[in-house]
């Protein structure tokens, strides 16, 4: 069959999206796949990541878990339709839905891929995908800091990074910052002191100050001290934010990091927890102290999580915390099952507001690294996937 | 998480040094009772602080700020801060965040005191 149906279609979505509003982008989709026969239904995930919702929202709900095409990121058909995971690069926006199903499932793929990335690209220009994934108003901490975060999910050729904050309507202390380039990955978690607006602010600045340094060359001790200097000028109180700083070299596999009064993250190797990296400690960002470095050396395949302690702090009703070896018990589990880095998250930060039977006492965040050709590649629709040989030098 | 979670009470050890008894749990919404109490007494012009954490029961990162403020104000006082008698829990918050660094824990508060009163 000749490809010029679908070149049209991809032509007819791009020429109308300079002046698209998100409104536009279902019928311009549906629009430029008539000539094939084929309509669509976008499927956009809500922030907590339990259902998807129809753009624009027909108040029709479909449940994640049962929506593989969405968890596993693989194009699925299902009676007569198709559903086709919708991504901007490789964070998971939702799904899309072509009925009747066609044959030519790649070239569904690349219409998906291209409406991901424009709606990736139109999400902040207009309210309508925002208000379409909240299921609740968002606190003013939390708007302010996901205009701040990346998104949660980036892959590269080498590695993959995946983050999840809960409660995602209300966070404001906990944040992530990665940069993934070519020969480095730049990694940091953050939790400010307190919560709301205050704690939002503090992380913020401390995020804004360690960003900008290493936007200008500096690198781990220097974001530190940028980030020291930064918040004792604008908190007089001592208020002060607890970050691992990382960067990883992408051809040797050499982290190098440093802990400022934060959790250890776990190096997880084969599937298993190896230990905790306890090194590159000093005191809090916003303190001024000694900054070392720590080193180690990643293997191929190597997995890195970071967290906060709202993560191992949160409780149940009756007091049990959730834990450390808890967390390590479920991320291995995940692991044997080869789940997508972004699902592994996903099931794990939902197993944390699980384990809390009322509202999270204090934001909970993981940040889950994968030093892998093959993790990396999981996060890519199915039929467009190159598996590529894993890294050994 | 109310304010009544967190009780003070403050005694003064010779000229210069205020012992402030905490007992209960610190956090966001209780700090302010410990800095206020910490604020009458350096005003006062007592600018040695012991905090006996003997009755402390629980202390978040809400608690360690204010302790590192406390920190800050009495030394730009020329002053000092001490603590006494943590429990394990509390201890071990301090130390999770590297805060050992900079604040001085003493077994007990009777310790504590006595380092204070040394502070010449």
């Amino acid at each position: 069959m000749s490809d010029s149906p679908w070149f049209d279609a991809l032509r007819g979505i791009l020429d109308r999206s300079h002046l698209w509003t998100p409104d536009d982008i279902t019928p311009t989709v549906n629009a430029a796949l008539a000539g094939l026969g084929i309509q669509v239904r976008i499927w956009l995930i809500d922030h907590e990541q339990v259902a998807l919702r129809t753009l624009p929202d027909t108040g029709r709900i479909l449940p994640v878990d049962s929506c593989p095409a969405f968890t596993l990121v693989s194009s699925r058909p299902e009676g007569d339709r198709l559903w086709v995971p919708m991504v901007d690069g490789t964070d998971r926006l939702g799904v899309i839905e072509f009925l009747p199903a066609p044959p030519e499932v790649e070239r569904c793929e690349m219409i998906a891929g291209l409406v991901g990335h424009l709606i990736g690209t139109i999400a902040e220009r207009g309210d309508l995908i925002e208000s379409t994934r909240r299921t609740r108003p968002m606190s003013p901490a939390a708007e302010l800091l996901f205009r701040l975060l990346p998104p949660l999910t980036s892959s590269t050729d080498r590695l993959v990074t995946s983050a999840v904050l809960q409660p995602c309507y209300e966070v404001g202390g906990d944040g992530f910052d990665y940069a993934h380039d070519d020969t480095t990955a730049a990694l940091l978690i953050l939790d400010a002191v307190g919560h709301g607006l205050p704690a939002g602010l503090a992380c913020a600045v401390a995020l804004s100050a360690v960003r900008a340094t290493r936007r200008a060359g500096g690198g781990l001790a220097e974001q530190a001290r940028a980030a020291d200097a930064a918040l004792l000028e604008q908190f007089p109180d001592s208020r002060f934010v607890t970050a691992v700083l990382a960067e990883v070299d992408l051809a040797g596999g050499r982290l190098r990091y440093l802990n400022a009064g934060h959790p250890a993250p776990l190096l997880l190797r084969d599937g298993t927890m190896m230990r905790e990296l306890t090194g590159g400690r000093r005191m809090p960002l916003g303190i001024e102290d000694d900054t070392p470095i720590a080193e180690e050396a990643l293997e191929p395949g190597d997995r890195l999580l970071f967290y906060t302690d709202g993560v191992t702090e949160a409780r149940s009703a009756d007091g049990d915390r959730f834990g450390l070896p808890r967390l390590v018990d479920l991320i291995e589990k995940h692991e044997s099952a080869g789940l997508p880095t972004p699902e592994t998250l996903r099931r794990l930060a939902h197993a944390v507001l699980e384990h809390q039977d009322g509202p999270p006492a204090d934001d909970a965040t993981l940040m889950l690294v994968q030093w892998s050709a093959t993790a990396a590649s999981n996060t890519v629709p199915t039929a467009g996937r190159t598996v590529r040989e894993e890294q050994t030098t | 998480m109310t304010d009544h979670s967190l009780t003070v009470t403050t005694r003064a050890v010779g000229e210069r040094v205020a012992v402030l008894t905490v007992s209960g749990e610190i956090d966001r919404a209780s700090r302010e009772v410990l800095a206020t109490a910490a604020a009458d007494v350096l005003e006062q012009g007592r600018h040695r602080l012991v905090l006996d954490l003997t009755g402390l029961e629980f202390c978040d990162s809400s608690g360690l700020s204010l302790f590192v403020e406390l920190h800050r104000r009495t030394l730009a006082l020329a002053g000092g801060l001490r603590l006494g008698g943590a429990r394990p829990l509390v201890a071990t918050v301090i130390l999770a965040t590297s805060l050992d660094r900079l604040l001085r824990l003493h077994p007990t508060a009777d310790a504590a005191v006595d380092a204070a009163l040394r502070d010449d």
